[in-house]
């Protein structure tokens, strides 16, 4: 007896050790060149181009060089796996998730979601803070996650920036695909500082949310001015001036130079690219009050929109559609209002999709990001075409990020993110038994499959 | 439990012998409710008070319409033509149940009912149990935990009970019958639960789940040595908890010799013999004691396991389950050996410390080393889906459709000791029955209706909430 408890608790300890932070299976194998590899005899869900049975696709060099049924051509030197009876898709995409910012939510060190100092702060970059080591990267990605928006948490009204990652590669610098891919602006009430009637700040109202905000990208506008103003005149400084009206104003300012250029400012400078529309803003709300407003002040600064929850907005459906903006919908298992029926969110995807809205799902998740697929899943149970669903977590959020020549769907020339599974990838019951990244077949490993393994015995 | 086991049996027998009667005796109206069976019930007689409890009772709720019946329960109802999933007996192909007065008369391919009996067609449908989720804390608003001591096992969730909250219609509508309504996990011993059906729409005594028994919530692990430390009290580390615990149960065993004194004088006609004086927190330690109460364990680490384990034996009273358990697996041999069930999620991890071990085969796992396995929602969203965790586990591998539609019906009613009454498909059981318009352990399936005690509570088809039982405003 005491033998036996001497050894559970050694196995105890064995656990305990492995806990702090850096599995093994976190290292990801490193993408890139790997040989041909060819997955024959699945069902292809191509997403671009229907469902092809008994398919071939084939990679190389990290590409997809080939898809198409029975009769497609293998390379002679190919390494061919036998995938029949499976069906195969492409790397699930999550708009998103705080992958990286985040070990053990309930341990202050190990988490990097949010600066909450202060509400308007652009200048955060995930990519500063992201953990390519995370024990929860290799969790998701075996279930055929293989790419995700990491974005910070939605305490504040501007956060920070977005990375979109792969879930693989050999450091962060290979994992994180775009950095500052975009920048949420959150809309939602919870931003404000109301904690209690005592500890009140500024923002405490939506009022004040709505202010600060505004005020931020006018002090924006003015510091672009000021450094287009410099730029203005360095330029012309240095070219000489050609055929201009204020001719006679530019000789004045060339005796005198360009001067010093405006005081750099991290946020102010962060927020440029958006006030240009050169990326998205992803806009979170939920009511319907909070939706129009935030797009009003959207609309005010020309911003390029991507809506994020817009949960309890169904009686703007149709408004949402005159826009024609993308929604990342969800969480749909948020609850609904109190006189509503049970169904009311759940079925928003399907009347998003209805009106001609593209969507994307998100996990909104991080430890279970890897649920995903089944947000679609039951999206679908309420109503959403399979197709749609299917897009939802491909070439939608490939094409609102940007990556959908790379991402997104089985095409040639397209990155290999492929998944290989044992049914429908929707489906709760489904098995992943295949996951290939940029060419490269990852291992069916995790932190919790390495427990699994010393347990199960 | 012994003499739960016997309350089994007995049960089992009187089923088998004649359904109707049984039935009739346990209509709602005529069974005692749970918390009359305990002593630490601000309702309950206690002795040399029975009049004024009496009084109590009847001026409980004065605010309360008069209690509703439901519209008709139906006498006879069968549902007909659907695909059974029975959880005791397998499959019944283009299956029928007869049931009568609340009750499952009859189960099987031909099923012989009157011909006035109101028909449900169930073709192409599939036919379910209803699902019970053994640890839920909805329509309790924000009064779930009593975080002022990590001692309160007289807190009574019933006094708290919302049962006008919205919560218990979602997870209708998600197909859930039956719930445990706990305490929180602040106290290493916190309060006593009521178990409820999901009867939305009726007053609130009919949705208690008459005669099933009592339940109380202990805690261990980080909640209360953050709850507690925090404030820089006891208890602020894992020492602290079952420090806490231990000397609970050595005052509950002095107030009990105490009595056990007093009624020893009386009996033998001691004049002078005084009572001890009436303690309601030492009263609810007594029974569990006693072992008049279910104890369900908030716990996630191995070692806590067998030390709660080893305080049960040291004190003489049984663990029912351990919730959450992430880490049941690591010790589930253990765990099978004392009897104790586990309550988990599927998947659930790294949120804390002691989740970081969690892994998605937990259930399956423990399953294999003989341990009963219930998965449980803890969250007002997955009470409305758990018919999606149990197909979960069908994902993570070598289990039956059986074993894990057991985890979200006769496991979880085993957990609250409701187990001959819910559960499954088989005669004699309350007819607390889910239908689906698909494979319920599959991402798209949607509870088309729901009968509790037979009777109609939730039908999709319907317009507004899809309640019959329901009006707005009410």
């Amino acid at each position: 007896m005491l033998k036996k408890l001497l050894i559970v608790f050694a196995l105890v300890a064995v656990a305990a050790a492995q806990q702090p932070n850096k599995s093994k299976a976190a290292a990801a194998p490193a993408p890139g060149n790997s040989g041909t590899i060819v997955l024959k005899g699945g069902k292809l869900l191509t997403i671009t181009h229907g469902v092809i049975d008994n398919g071939v696709i084939v990679m190389e060099n990290g590409k997809i060089t080939a898809v198409g049924g029975a009769s497609t051509a293998i390379p002679h030197n190919a390494k061919v796996v036998d995938v029949t009876g499976m069906t195969v898709y492409p790397g699930l995409i999550d708009s998103e998730t705080h992958l990286g910012l985040v070990e053990i939510e309930a341990d202050r060190m190990t988490v990097d979601t949010v600066e909450t100092s202060d509400e308007i702060m652009p200048h955060m970059h995930v990519y500063d803070a992201f953990h390519a080591e995370s024990a929860l990267i290799p969790v998701t990605r075996i279930n055929g996650i293989t790419n995700a928006i990491v974005a910070p948490a939605a305490q504040d009204t501007l956060p920070g920036q977005d990375s979109f990652i792969e879930l693989a590669g050999a450091s962060a610098q290979e994992m994180l695909m775009v950095r500052d891919i975009a920048m949420p602006l959150n809309f939602t009430g919870k931003q404000r500082r109301n904690e209690s009637f005592q500890n009140s700040k500024f923002p405490s109202t939506r009022m004040g949310m709505a202010a600060q905000l505004r005020q931020a990208f006018i002090d924006a506008q003015d510091y672009d001015q000021k450094l287009q103003a410099y730029e203005k005149k360095k330029s012309s400084g240095s070219s000489g001036g050609n055929g201009d009206d204020k001719d006679k104003d530019k000789d004045k300012d060339k005796d005198k130079g360009p001067g010093n250029p405006p005081k750099r400012d991290l946020k102010l400078e962060a927020l440029l690219p958006y006030l240009h529309g050169e990326r998205p803003v992803v806009l979170a709300a939920e009511e319907p009050n909070d939706l129009q407003t935030a797009l009003g002040l959207a609309r005010e600064f020309h911003l390029k929109v991507i809506l994020n929850h817009v949960t309890h907005s169904s009686s703007l459906l149709n408004m949402i559609a005159a826009t024609g903006l993308p929604v990342i919908v969800g969480p749909i298992y948020e609850q609904p209002k109190e006189s509503e029926r049970y169904d009311a969110v759940f079925k928003l995807p399907a009347e998003l999709a209805k009106r001609g809205i593209k969507i994307a799902f998100a996990s909104y998740d991080t430890h279970n990001a890897r649920n995903l697929p089944y947000v679609a899943g039951y999206a679908v149970a309420f109503g959403l075409p399979y197709d749609d669903a299917l897009k939802a977590l491909t070439i939608n959020p490939a094409q609102m990020w940007g990556v959908d020549k790379e991402l997104g769907s089985l095409d040639v020339g397209k990155r290999a993110n492929i998944v290989v599974a044992n049914g429908d990838p929707l489906d709760v019951r489904t098995d992943v038994k295949h996951v290939f990244i940029n060419g490269q077949e990852i291992p069916l490993v995790s932190k919790q499959t390495q427990l699994r393994d010393q347990y199960w015995k | 439990m012994v003499r739960h086991y016997r309350v089994y049996w007995v049960a089992l027998l009187v089923l088998l012998l004649g359904v109707f009667v049984l039935s009739q005796q346990q209509n709602p109206s005529q069974q005692p409710s749970p918390s009359s069976q305990n002593p630490a019930s601000p309702e309950a007689p206690t002795p040399g008070a029975e009049s004024k409890s009496q009084e109590k009772q009847e001026n409980a709720t004065p605010n309360e319409k008069p209690v509703q019946q439901p519209p008709a329960i139906h006498n006879d109802v069968v549902i007909k033509g659907g695909m059974l999933l029975t959880v005791t007996h397998g499959r019944i192909e283009n299956g029928s149940i007869y049931i009568h007065n609340g009750k499952i008369a009859a189960i099987g391919a031909n099923v012989q009912a009157p011909a006035n009996a109101t028909v449900i067609d169930a073709t192409g449908k599939w036919v379910m149990p209803g699902i019970i989720d053994s640890h839920s804390h909805i329509a309790l608003d924000d009064d779930v935990n009593e975080a002022t001591s990590p001692v309160t096992p007289h807190m009574m969730m019933k006094d708290a009970f919302d049962y006008n909250d919205k919560m218990i219609y979602r997870a209708l509508a998600g197909g859930v019958t039956t719930s445990l309504l706990l305490h929180g996990s602040a106290n290493m011993i916190g309060g006593q639960a009521i178990v409820i059906k999901h009867k939305y729409g009726l007053g609130r005594d009919e949705l208690l789940f008459p005669g099933a028994p009592q339940s109380i919530k202990f805690a261990s692990g980080e909640n209360p040595k953050r709850v507690y430390g925090s404030r820089n009290q006891l208890p602020s580390t894992r020492m602290g908890n079952f420090a806490v615990m231990r000397q609970a149960f050595l005052d509950a065993r002095e107030y009990m010799r105490d009595w056990d004194d007093y009624d020893a004088k009386a009996k033998k006609g001691d004049k002078d013999a005084r009572p001890p004086k009436k303690d309601l927190k030492l009263e609810a330690l007594a029974d569990i004691l006693r072992g008049k109460l279910l104890v369900q364990i908030h716990c996630y680490r191995a070692d806590e396991f067998l030390t709660e384990m080893a305080l049960a034996k040291e004190f003489g009273y049984k663990v029912r389950a351990f919730h959450h358990a992430v880490e049941a697996y690591k010790v589930a041999d253990k765990i099978a050996a004392n009897g104790v069930a586990i309550a988990t999620w599927p998947d659930w991890w790294g949120f804390k410390y002691e989740a970081w071990d969690g892994i998605p085969w937990n259930a399956v796992i423990s399953m294999h080393k003989g341990v009963r396995v219930a998965l449980k929602s803890d969250s007002e969203d997955v009470t409305r889906r758990l018919n999606q965790e149990a197909g979960k586990i069908i994902h993570y591998g070598n289990v039956s459709e059986e074993d894990a539609l057991k985890m979200i019906t006769l496991n979880p009613a085993w957990i609250i000791g409701v187990d001959d009454r819910v559960g499954s498909l088989d005669v004699g059981k309350d007819a607390d029955i889910a239908i689906w318009n698909s494979y319920p352990l599959s991402s798209v399936a949607l509870v088309d209706k729901v009968l509790i005690d037979g009777d109609l509570f939730f039908d999709r088809s319907l317009p507004g909430l899809g309640m019959p039982h329901y009006k707005e405003g009410q």
